[in-house]
């Protein structure tokens, strides 16, 4: 285990590394101090908190040369494939060829957070007609034409239909500069009909077999995109090796959310374990070296468990976190007003499930798709959160809206007042744009409000409610 | 032991010091809001500690609420308006089960339970349609005081429809009804309706009785039946609407005693 586990600035987290390089710290070929990114550009780093352990330093570093292994991939002819929208699930499928590559675009709507609107990417989508009543993610147009962050895909792969409408249209905007999209549909996920045959999904959720079915349809088509890319068949076997791969992530993760939401006191802070969870549907760009850098963060979180010892005083207000922010800064904010993260729900829950390997490939990976949260009803969805907010004994949630995306519009209210009656835990709502600066103050406010607002509850209650 | 709570909004400051032992007020005032908010803090406290004829250093704890709470130097610590507001309305009205609270800069809802503790809250994001500060620009725009505006809605036969969720294109719409010769107190009701709605929207379903109006907003003639009409329910306006935060962090300075 590292030190006594803290929260650090990047520059406490710079003289760190020195000392630890000269007391012969071994790293993978992407390491270095993090301090290096900023010199990219990536000037929100300076103003976030870090977890001091050398686990954490690898996760950073992993994520912040993704662009890097990106560029190595294409210099050694390997393919890349773009896969927009359904977070979690093509990935498994290119992933499961050797030679294959792939990569969310749509992660470059965090650049603007990192590089502090620097780059100019919303500008290029503000000229292209896509405008901030959009969701952030337009900034993927502007990494397109700039083609200063990721290579561009030697093919791209967006689901449409049961999806945002603004992502929709950000992804028709880019086909039509002359990005080809492969498109395939998921349809909105509903309850059987009772003369119809049902699936349970993965995740708790019901489908029509017809529906399951016809995503595996899709599935397929994109099976033969990718053997065309790829120049190779990607037969059941493949497949299958693919999805063991995956779910050895996503059991790691299984393992690192449940002790980071219910150890006392708090072992890893909520900006790592975000990271962490991101690597489920991207690999960031590496499968095997994510199985690598998870199990290092799981083996510090057990022995930060095991000694008792956590980055946050005991007794932090245990707070349920709804929807990615655009500004990572406010999640360091959570932990400096006293909260701490008891569970999450990232709009990719499915891709934290474990994929069936007693079915057919292409239609377990169909049921994942199925059992994506933002394919079905806002219900559906609160249902699933209800259920995790006990498991964890959140004792409050906080529902983050991303600006300009359409399914923030309303869902926020319709699952926070079904959290209301079910859980009886306060419910905040709160709108973070990619950079927060000139709002802080109003968002401290509230995030403040919702720990004192926890605090004040009889301690009877507290109690009961965390050790859920 | 005297205790003091200073509201630091975005439009005043209000400051209230408290007799814990006796529960009584003993000195309370208000001015307006600045760039130099440490410093008019610091001079409406000494003005207030003179009217009360106490002095500085017989008061144990100071806790500091509001917008601008963690410009207060001299404050033993901060709390949230939320709370201030919430303990506030329950020592005026110890019934009270919902809190709404229309400010200078935000508004709030706040459920609070049998015992007064808050049970959950909203507040408006961004937007300054469902705050004092829209009532502001109306007045502006009408050419009229700030003060006037409740006895001018009480003079309206027709509230104007005032349909933008955003105080600058609700300026355009203010202005087109002008032209259009609407009545500038039907204009005004108008205005007030469209707060309230916000007020609502931000609600949601349940919203128990009985709801006490707080905040400045809450001395404007007119605002309260807005809600009501709003709402459907009946709202009663706290008393000394605008001292309720400050008098709340009074309340919970004697609690924590935490002078330091």
């Amino acid at each position: 285990m590292t030190e006594t586990p803290k929260r650090i600035t990047l520059g406490e987290w710079d003289r760190r590394y020195e000392r630890l390089q000269r007391a012969g710290l071994s790293e993978p070929d992407y390491g270095g101090p993090l301090g290096r990114h900023v010199e990219d550009g990536d000037q929100r780093l300076l103003k976030l908190r870090y977890d001091n352990s050398t686990a954490a330093l690898r996760l950073w570093n992993f994520l912040l040369t993704e662009e890097d292994r990106l560029h190595a991939a294409r210099a050694a002819g390997n393919k890349i494939v773009g896969t927009m929208k359904d977070l979690g699930t093509i990935p498994v499928m290119a992933y499961s060829f050797d030679d294959v590559v792939a990569f969310y675009p749509d992660g470059a709507w965090w650049i603007p957070c990192v590089m502090e609107l620097g780059a100019g990417l919303l500008d290029i989508a503000d000229s292209l007609g896509i405008d901030e009543s959009f969701c952030p993610v337009r900034a993927m147009l502007g990494a397109f034409v700039t083609e200063a962050h990721f290579p561009v895909p030697d093919i791209l792969i967006c689901s449409v239909g049961a999806t945002c409408d603004d992502f929709s249209a950000i992804a028709q905007r880019l086909n039509g500069l002359g990005y080809p999209i492969f498109w395939w549909e998921i349809p909105h996920r509903r309850r059987p009909e009772p003369n119809e045959t049902t699936v349970n999904l993965p995740g708790g959720f019901l489908a029509p077999k017809c529906q399951v079915e016809y995503v595996k349809s899709e599935l397929e088509r994109i099976q033969t995109v990718l053997e065309e890319c790829a120049g190779l068949p990607l037969d059941e076997a493949k497949l299958s090796a693919g999805i063991k791969q995956a779910n050895q992530v996503r059991r790691t993760l299984a393992e690192l959310r449940f002790l980071a939401f219910t150890a006392e006191p708090c072992p890893i802070p909520v900006l790592e374990m975000l990271i962490a969870e991101m690597l489920a549907i991207h690999f960031c760009s590496d499968r095997r070296e994510t199985i690598e850098v998870l199990n290092a963060l799981l083996e510090e979180v057990k022995a930060r468990v095991r000694a008792g010892t956590g980055i946050l005083d005991a007794g932090a207000v245990k707070i349920f976190w709804i929807n990615p922010v655009a500004d990572l800064q406010v999640m360091n904010l959570l932990e400096d007003c006293g909260g701490r993260i008891c569970g999450t729900e990232y709009l990719f829950s499915h891709a934290l499930d474990e994929i069936p390997e007693d079915l057919p490939p292409l239609e377990a990976l169909a049921q994942m798709a199925l059992a994506d949260p933002m394919v079905g009803s806002s219900t559906d969805r609160a249902e699933r959160i209800c259920s995790d907010i006990s498991r964890f004994g959140a004792e409050a949630v906080l529902i983050s809206r991303i600006p300009g995306a359409s399914h923030c519009a309303l869902e926020g209210q319709i699952i926070g007042e079904i959290i209301r009656e079910k859980c009886d835990v306060p419910v905040l709502e709160i709108e973070i744009p990619p950079v927060t600066d000139s709002i802080r103050p109003t968002v401290r406010t509230r995030l403040e409000a919702l720990v004192e607002t926890v605090k004040a509850r009889p301690r009877a209650q507290r109690k009961q409610r965390r050790n859920q | 032991m005297i205790y003091a709570g200073i509201d630091a909004g975005s439009r005043a400051i209000k400051i209230v010091l408290m007799d814990a032992d006796k529960l009584e007020i003993v000195g309370k005032g208000i001015t307006d809001q600045g760039v130099e908010q440490d410093k008019l803090a610091s001079e409406l406290f000494d003005r207030v500690l003179k009217y009360g004829g106490v002095k500085r250093q017989d008061v144990a704890t100071i806790v500091a609420t509001g917008y601008g709470r963690n410009a207060v130097s001299f404050a033993d610590t901060t709390i949230t308006e939320i709370t201030c507001h919430a303990v506030g309305v329950h020592h005026l009205v110890p019934e009270a089960m919902t809190v709404v609270d229309i400010g200078g800069q935000d508004s709030k809802l706040i459920r609070l339970d049998a015992f007064g503790r808050v049970r959950d809250f909203a507040m408006n994001d961004r937007c300054a349609a469902g705050t004092g500060r829209f009532l502001e620009v109306v007045a502006q725009r009408l050419d009229v005081e700030l003060e006037s505006l409740g006895s001018m809605a009480a003079r309206c036969r027709h509230p104007a429809a005032i349909s933008s969720m955003c105080v600058v294109f609700a300026e355009t719409e203010i202005i087109g009804l002008l032209v259009s010769g609407t009545a500038r107190e039907d204009i005004v009701a108008g205005v007030q309706a469209a707060i309230a709605k916000r007020i609502i929207a931000m609600a949601g379903r349940n919203v128990e009785l009985p709801i006490i109006f707080t905040g400045g907003v809450a001395m404007i003639t007119g605002m309260d039946a807005a809600l009501e009409t709003a709402l459907g329910k009946s709202v009663t306006i706290s008393p000394d609407p605008q001292m309720t935060g400050a008098l709340g962090a009074a309340i919970l300075a004697s609690n924590r005693k935490l002078k330091t």
